[in-house]
């Protein structure tokens, strides 16, 4: 069975080999380095815990585990607020009409403008897992079982949410929009520019980013195309958020103009279907397939599962539902159809 | 003989004539008659004291006394950016730096700016094609210098010169293809025309407010900020020589440079000397050299006069010139005139 849970510091090897097997990029926000990676593990462990202190922001990491197996194939993640105290970088992008009544010319003109208006956001990362399960149901579960989470931890979170697409990148790994904005004032290629955004502070961004405006024009035509355009490969994440409830706004990524999704929380579709209920015992294993999760914190466990029945405040499912999800009968759960 | 002296209403067929043959190119003096006529009624008034001294254009006729016709013009406007909004970028840096990256980068940038405004302007600089040379180029542009530092009260401290930028035989000048044109749908020459007619800051208003990073313009487009085209190279050797500096500023169309000297450091004004006028009976050959001529002016605000004559003329407090001079520049013996190199002599 597919199981959604906290990492926890055993998880280190095989998320280092899932990050790593992602090519040059799939999450700046899951570093690729044994140290900063385990320090991330701990940090999301406070925060499961409530055990961090008030100055450090709550960052949760959800692994995906076959429970056959017991290897974790994905990895996904909420950070309570983006920036986590530092500034969140990006683009909004605006138009301003440049008008002359005189001699009777009015043009639309594109601008970028660097914004920290997403700051302090529920913000969706570090979403990465084994390509070949790429838009299966483990896939929709790794991703969905963040929202279930929020769901029963809503106070923890606030009422708008972000999460920030892979932009356009080349076969051979060149970025047009960084190649025609960003290198010029980082003088480095984009990897690297990406690897510090997920390792170090975000200082460097606020000291090397152009601080005024950009005029979209003066982009090179690669660059223009690739504003607001989701990676092909993201493409199942981007129709699984689109079918959540987000939208592509007016905000891209500083690096590679891919576009950053937004959502009111309390309108996202499986916060809205997923009422609490009270867990029952089923006699078959067939059913409607349902995302269903319990426990709180450090507790939460999600998975797939058959509902037989639900009824009122009950679900029937699945013993052996109940056994991946350390619960049992007369438990509360949440649940909402795949 | 050649004599400088106020733009008259009779100038204009010659003036018309003059701009028709310049081409593109020179933005302040469009072959537009109605435009021009215009331009002669502002300098009358200017030199006839009926507007604001600040508010003057000051244009100058360069007459070939025996054809009787004017052959040149140049221009002074007192103060640029009163009645409209006198634009130029600014050539900066931008440096972003991170100690944490050891990441250091320049970005050079222009930025917008009205800076030059309520300074006064050298302009409108243009010689008929049969009067070029032997330093009568020389005479056009400097004898504005004259009036400058004998009218400094008019103008400001510090005067400022557009430099054409660079343009291709076409008219097409890699700087507006990369910027101006993205903007405004627009070929260069047709933007230069409606800026001489006056349109200038309305296309302004058009263009890119927040500061330009040159790494995302072309290398053909950023070849060209700050550099003049290749027939004005020689005005700017000539503006150089009189001590006028790129001040930083470029036009916001074809990326021309801003040259500027402060009055009383331009060499003509410093090297310039008085004395008192005495009418010689003894002919005279006036067709020297020009590393042997000065320029002598009557010292008039409203009949402002300039002609040349051979250096040996001038003595220790008088200056012996012919009658024919004396009458050009409607001066008698014992009036006080001033005089200055025409050429760059070299001294420093």
């Amino acid at each position: 069975m597919w199981l959604v849970r906290p990492a926890q510091p055993g998880d280190l090897n095989d998320i280092l080999d899932i990050a790593g097997g992602q090519g040059p990029r799939m999450s700046s926000t899951l570093p690729k380095k044994q140290d900063a990676l385990a320090a991330k593990i701990e940090q999301s462990a406070r925060s499961f815990a409530g055990t961090n202190n008030a100055s450090e922001a709550r960052r949760f990491l959800f692994v995906l585990e076959d429970t056959g197996s017991g290897r974790v194939q994905g990895v996904s993640g909420i950070d309570a607020r983006a920036g986590n105290g530092q500034p969140f970088y990006n683009y909004r992008q605006d138009a301003l009409i440049h008008a002359s009544h005189e001699l009777g010319v009015s043009r639309r003109v594109e601008v970028l403008y660097p914004s920290h208006a997403l700051t302090d956001h529920t913000l969706l990362c570090s979403f990465t897992i084994r390509p070949e399960l790429r838009g299966t149901d483990a896939f929709e579960l790794l991703s969905r079982a963040r929202m279930l989470f929020i769901a029963a931890h809503r106070e923890l979170f606030t009422d708008q949410i972000v999460v920030e697409i892979q932009g356009v990148q080349t076969e051979n790994g060149d970025v047009p929009f960084w190649d025609s904005l960003g290198r010029h004032f980082f003088n480095m290629d984009f990897e690297t520019a990406d690897q510090y955004s997920g390792l170090l502070s975000k200082t460097f961004i606020a000291e090397l980013m152009p601080p005024n405006p950009i005029y979209v024009t003066l982009l090179s035509q690669a660059a223009r195309e690739a504003l607001g355009q989701p990676h092909p490969q993201t493409r199942a994440t981007f129709e699984l958020l689109q079918h959540e409830g987000f939208h592509s706004g007016c905000y891209l990524d500083i690096f590679d103009a891919g576009p950053v999704l937004e959502a009111r929380t309390d309108t996202l579709k499986s916060v809205v279907t997923s009422h609490p209920k009270i867990l029952h015992a089923a006699n078959t294993d067939d059913g409607e397939p349902c995302l269903v999760s319990g426990g709180e914190g450090e507790r939460f466990r999600c998975t797939l599962t058959a509902l037989t029945e639900s009824l009122g405040d009950e679900v029937r499912v699945p013993v052996k539902t109940w056994n991946c999800l350390g619960r049992s009968s007369g438990d509360e759960v949440r649940i909402t159809p795949l | 003989m050649l004599l400088i002296r106020p733009l008259q209403e009779n100038d204009l067929d010659a003036l018309y004539a003059m701009a028709q043959g310049a081409g593109k190119g020179l933005t302040t003096l469009p072959a537009d008659r109605e435009l021009l006529q215009k331009k002669i009624d502002h300098a009358r008034e200017t030199f006839n004291q009926r507007c604001a001294p600040e508010a003057g254009l000051y244009l100058f006729a360069l007459e070939d006394t025996e054809l009787k016709q004017c052959v040149g013009i140049s221009g002074i406007q007192a103060r640029v950016g009163l009645d409209e909004v006198f634009y130029n970028y600014r050539l900066s840096v931008t440096v972003n730096a991170s100690r944490e990256l050891g990441v250091h980068v320049r970005t050079p940038t222009l930025h917008l700016s009205n800076d030059m405004t309520d300074t006064t302007e050298i302009c409108s600089l243009l010689l008929s094609g049969s009067h070029r040379g032997g330093g009568t180029g020389l005479l056009l542009s400097r004898c504005r210098f004259m009036y400058l530092d004998d009218f400094r009260k008019h103008f400001s401290e510090k005067v400022f010169a557009e430099m054409r930028g660079v343009s291709d035989g076409n008219g097409q000048s890699p700087l507006w293809d990369a910027l101006g044109s993205k903007f405004f749908d627009m070929e260069f020459s047709e933007a230069d025309v409606l800026s001489g007619l006056g349109n200038k800051s309305f296309i302004a208003e058009l263009m890119p407010k927040y500061p330009i990073y040159l790494p995302m313009l072309p290398d053909a487009a950023r070849a060209v900020i700050g550099r003049v085209h290749e027939n004005t190279a020689p005005a700017l050797n000539m503006l150089q020589a009189e001590g006028f500096n790129f001040n930083g500023m470029v036009d916001i169309f074809d990326g021309g440079p801003v040259v500027e000297a402060f009055i009383h450091n331009i060499r003509t004004v410093r090297e310039g000397i008085n004395r008192h006028v005495m009418i010689r009976k003894t002919p005279l050959d006036l067709n020297v050299p020009a590393e042997d001529q000065v320029m002598i002016s009557n010292r008039s605000f409203r009949d402002f006069r300039v002609t040349t004559i051979p250096a040996g003329c001038i003595g220790l407090d008088t200056v012996s010139i012919p009658a024919e001079v004396a009458g050009a520049l409607e001066v008698e013996s014992g009036d006080l005139v001033r005089l200055a190199p025409l050429k760059d002599t070299g001294r420093r």
